[in-house]
């Protein structure tokens, strides 16, 4: 073999891993069009769901649906259309809920929350005052437009808090988990409370945590039942994955004058990133569905209030076209982040065979 | 600086599942001097890893003790570092870390961590490996940064159970070079478990033989180094596989059946 035969084959290795790669992203492409597919079919006339699933588009044929598809998201009457018109300001929210809509005056903005959303939608407030009053000043509530908040700002706090609460628990978990590793009483603490909490059904605990803690105070609702879930499943998958680090490995490590923090640090640290990651993964699908469920039993800002209102709302004011959209959106921003969260996976496990092979 | 390894009067009980009580080593004593090539031969299941596990520090004894000049062991120290029979190189880590765990450990700084990394990857003949992942090696290069990791830490003893045991002929004579080349220019004392006749007689300045725990002979190697075919098929050579075989209750017949 000459060295022009060593470079055509390295060429071809690359020519297949950029094939592979392409591959990948047809097959996501694919699997889109498909579940648009799947959901026009499912809202035509002939369906027997038709009332209850809109059209993502708009209500026109299937195929038009699809092959107008961008331009389908201007159309008012379907859910996609629906979403993205409500996405920064709702008129339908203000009409039915006002209490689903924060103050936009100036004066009574001190949640933090507000604060952002005010300024993202600064341009519709500045300019509708200025109507109103002839300069960008504060009017009275009474004398506001009739909108509020679309879903936007509602869905970026769903978004941060599960984020937070996710990294609460991974953050308490790992510790705790890793931790039991070096000083074996935390295991004896922790795991019984644990195995305890972990045998329930942890959807049970969210009316708890809303009765305990109330609505008005997220940081021990959201926040506080994704935390404690993430830290439960964080807990166990930490301690697995220490678990299945290969006794050799360890006694090679003791052997060569390791310590027990040089062997955290070195070898329960990095050893147990496969499996911890693959957790996390597990863990944040899982907190999607719970942050939202707690939002629906009784938060006043989120997602899951947003699901609640159009609950009440079925039959009225496109309120399955909102249902739809909100949670396609949680759906698409869970394989959005699932999808980021493989890239770093990737990376840091990128020593294992299995961790090179992961994602594209 | 290199110590006398002695084992005084060393026993190892099990106890099976069933309750029946194993002895895996039966007052067992003999020392090593410094800088001796010893391997331990037995068949399977015989005590020697058992032995191996004691010195390392990895297996407390049920009765007697191991000392490692004037100090008892007591657990696992960098001063018996150990090559294992499967594969316990840190996956996780670059090949020069792997080597560098050790050094780190012990705290030794930036500069000497790096130069004797060098040199011992150098000497092992992975220097081009250095930023490769295990995964990327061979076998029988991952042997060699196990080889490299436990000789870099400063050992006075190190420790082999079976290392090349899995490897095919040719990765293993490789190895055996290797590591006498290592040996020669240390002098550290090697305690080397096998069961393959052949491997001890390449390599061993005596031959512990175990025989369901106990030390049945202690046989010195006075084979001519280097030691090719030719000294293999000696006469000299020949005696020792026969009293190896004897002790260990087979027949040259079966041995050639084998």
């Amino acid at each position: 073999m000459t060295s022009t035969d060593v470079l055509d084959v390295r060429a071809k290795a690359q020519r297949e891993k950029r094939r592979r790669r392409i591959a990948s992203i047809v097959y996501i492409a694919i699997g889109i069009t498909l579940f648009f597919v799947a959901w026009v079919l499912l809202s035509l006339e002939a369906s027997p769901w038709h009332y209850d699933i809109p059209p993502p588009f708009g209500a026109v044929g299937p195929f038009q649906d699809i092959l107008q598809g961008v331009w389908g998201l201007f159309r008012e009457e379907g859910a996609i259309a629906h979403f993205w018109s409500n996405l920064g300001t709702s008129q339908d929210m203000r009409i039915k809920f006002v209490h689903a809509c924060p103050d936009l005056h100036p004066a009574n903005v001190n949640n933090p929350f507000r604060q952002v959303a005010s300024s993202l939608m600064g341009w519709k407030y500045t300019s509708d005052t200025a109507a109103l009053t002839g300069g960008p000043l504060p009017v009275p509530i009474g004398q506001l437009p009739d909108y509020c908040y679309g879903y936007g700002i509602h869905l970026i706090v769903t978004i941060i808090r599960i984020l937070l609460g996710a990294a609460f628990g991974t953050i308490a978990g790992l510790a705790i988990g890793l931790s039991s590793l070096v000083f074996p009483k935390v295991a004896q603490v922790f795991t019984p409370i644990a195995s305890f909490f972990g045998t329930a059904p942890i959807f049970i605990a969210a009316p708890f945590f809303v009765i305990w803690f109330g609505v008005e105070v997220p940081i021990m609702t959201t926040i506080g039942l994704v935390t404690f879930y993430t830290t439960l499943l964080m807990y166990f998958f930490s301690r697995r994955a220490a678990e299945n680090i290969p006794v050799g490995i360890v006694e090679s490590a003791l052997t060569l004058g390791g310590t027990p923090r040089s062997i955290f640090r070195w070898v329960y640290l990095p050893g147990t990133v496969p499996e911890i990651a693959g957790g996390f993964r597990i863990a944040l699908a899982g907190a999607w569905g719970l942050g939202v469920l707690v939002e629906v039993l009784g938060i006043q800002v989120g997602g899951g209030h947003l699901i609640d209102i159009w609950r009440f709302l079925i039959g009225q004011l496109q309120a399955p076209s909102a249902l739809v959209a909100l949670i396609t959106f949680y759906g698409v921003l869970a394989v959005v982040v699932d999808a980021l969260l493989l890239v770093v996976i990737r990376y840091l496990t990128r020593w294992s065979e299995a961790g090179r092979r992961l994602g594209l | 600086m290199s110590r006398v390894v002695s084992f005084e009067g060393l026993w190892c009980v099990f106890e099976h599942r069933s309750g029946q009580l194993v002895n895996a080593l039966h007052d067992v004593s003999f020392e090593v001097q410094p800088g001796e090539f010893v391997c331990v031969v037995g068949r399977s299941g015989h005590g020697k890893t058992t032995l191996l596990r004691v010195l390392a520090g990895l297996q407390p004894p049920t009765a007697g003790q191991t000392r490692l000049g004037d100090t008892v062991v007591e657990g696992p120290g960098a001063d018996r570092a150990m090559v294992f029979q499967q594969d316990t190189v840190f996956p996780w880590l670059h090949v020069r870390d792997n080597v560098e765990f050790g050094l780190r450990a012990l705290k030794v700084d930036d500069e000497e961590r790096k130069s004797t990394t060098a040199h011992w990857l150098d000497a092992v003949g992975l220097t081009d490996f250095a930023d490769s992942w295990p995964r990327e090696l061979s076998g029988g290069m991952r042997k060699r940064v196990a080889l490299a990791a436990a000789m870099a830490v400063g050992s006075d003893v190190i420790l082999m159970d079976e290392p090349f045991g899995s490897l095919d002929y040719f990765t293993r004579r490789n190895l055996h070079d290797v590591l006498l080349d290592l040996w020669e220019e240390t002098q550290k004392t090697i305690f080397f478990v096998t069961h393959d006749i052949e491997e001890a007689l390449i390599l061993a300045d005596r031959v512990i033989l175990l025989a369901e725990g106990k030390l049945v002979d202690d046989i010195p190697v006075d084979l001519p180094r280097p030691r090719d075919e030719d000294v293999r098929a000696s006469a000299g050579a020949v005696d020792i596989t026969k009293t190896i075989l004897a002790h260990l209750g087979i027949t040259e017949e079966e041995a050639t059946q084998v």
